[in-house]
């Protein structure tokens, strides 16, 4: 009886989430145990009308300290069949790999590819509203949409030296309109998706002393032309696997800054096969990242245990190439690296 | 004008939204094809997860948290959703 009013109620939460263990061995340096990550994702539901989702990631640094980031939290009020509408902080609904594969037990090799991370090559996430969802299907083709503006990211010049595009949202756009864009899927055939993604607005920028080039004051923000362009691919075949994405961001220049503006760009291949026989799964994948300062590429090959769809160990090695050398040099050595992630 | 421009557009794709909004609506969920969307659709981005894997209450917050992320109609979710449930009434129960 009390289960069967519990299964009734209107509304109620669950708890789910991921976690993943890290050990590498660099090139140049000693092995270690070098990630320990816990994502908790929080959803709530009210009805079939609105859902909340939100997920903490906890990371320990080589400090010792923890680092606490909100990757999202948002509420979707859904309006009909095919659309809802979110409000908060969501993942960049600009191609497939930041929002659908940054989980570690759905990501089937231990790291990102490159370009693909933090102030890399594609936004991660916005502050704002979307619309988003499925639309009836013409001709047997199903597809899916995401229409979203959001606060404008940042531009600066990092302690180092380097010039970053921080797009990760924020609570202001500072002087700088805000970010339009979206999302268009189709799945031709049954395990194919092809997604074709673009944004266009400002990014905000906040005059230094190093980056002021007169006629302005410092701390004057100022904004620069920001357009995203992505497309993405994901087919599954039975045991096989393959994942792409090109995405690009452009910043535009802006007279009263010296800092340049620029392209940043990434793209990435991934193929896999689960063996019928074995609960192994080998992966391979190429990855490319150009900004204005760097160049990078990597292949990384892997082989995947799976206890469970959902509990796999992973051991990958990872051939480094930064051509030009810019930046952190250690980028450019070859690493083994093994995890083990679990989503629960 | 461009704020103007902004808030027509807004608000004609909420208008839309709502003027053919289902809330309350019946919708009939169709595990045939719940059983062809969950293969198809769930394992381009990861793992299958089985049936058995979760509670029948989890499910139903993770199925709508799959609406959000995979791209689904409310008529999509729910005959996945009923897949499931059938899946695990013959196979656990729980």
């Amino acid at each position: 009886m009390q289960t069967e009013l519990e299964s009734n109620a209107k509304s109620g939460f669950q708890l789910a989430g991921y976690a993943s263990f890290d050990w590498t061995d660099q090139q140049g340096s000693d092995n270690e145990f070098s990630g320990v990550k816990f994502a908790p994702i929080f959803h709530y539901q009210y009805g079939d009308i609105f859902q909340f989702e939100g997920e903490l990631e906890f990371t320990t640094n080589n400090q010792g300290e923890t680092d606490t980031e909100l990757e999202y939290a948002a509420g979707t009020l859904f309006l009909n069949n095919y659309m809802g509408l979110q409000l908060g902080k969501f993942m960049s609904p600009v191609g497939q790999f930041v929002q659908n594969q940054h989980p570690s037990w759905i990501n089937k090799l231990p790291a990102t590819p490159v370009g693909f991370g933090h102030d890399g090559a594609a936004p991660t996430s916005f502050i704002g509203a979307a619309l988003r969802g499925g639309l009836p299907k013409v001709v047997d083709i199903r597809s899916n949409y995401v229409i979203f503006v959001g606060n404008a990211p940042t531009f600066a010049e990092a302690p180092d030296g380097d010039v970053i595009v921080d797009a990760s949202g924020k609570t202001s756009s500072g002087d700088a309109s805000k970010t339009w864009g979206g999302r268009f899927a189709l799945n031709p055939v049954g395990g194919m998706e092809i997604g074709v993604s673009y944004a266009k607005g400002k990014v905000s920028e906040t005059l230094t002393a190093t980056t002021i080039t007169g006629g302005s004051a410092i701390d004057d923000k100022l904004q620069r032309d920001y357009d995203v362009a992505g497309v993405d691919v994901m087919y599954n075949l039975n045991a096989i696997d393959i994942k792409a994405e090109y995405i690009k961001q452009k910043i535009g220049d802006n007279d009263k800054s010296s800092l340049e503006g620029g392209t940043w760009r990434a793209w990435y291949a991934q193929a896999s096969y689960q063996f019928s026989f074995l609960p192994i799964e080998p992966v391979l994948r190429y990855s490319d990242y150009h900004n204005p300062e760097v160049e990078r590429n990597q292949w990384a090959i892997g082989l995947n245990y799976l206890f469970a769809n959902n509990l796999i160990a992973k051991i990958a090695y990872e051939y480094n190439d930064n051509e030009d050398n810019a930046g952190d040099a250690s980028v450019n050595n070859n690493r083994v690296l093994t995890q083990l992630a679990f989503g629960f | 004008m461009k704020k103007i421009l902004q808030v027509v557009v807004i608000s004609c794709l909420l208008t839309s939204g709502l003027s053919a909004s289902i809330f309350g609506e019946k919708i009939t969920p169709n595990s045939a094809n719940g059983a062809t969307i969950w293969s198809d659709v769930c394992m381009r981005c990861h793992n299958l997860r089985e049936p058995a894997d979760l509670s029948k209450r989890a499910w139903k917050y993770s199925m709508q948290h799959m609406r959000v992320r995979a791209g689904l109609t409310e008529q999509e979710t729910k005959d996945i959703l009923a897949f499931i449930e059938e899946s695990k009434t013959q196979e656990d129960g729980k």
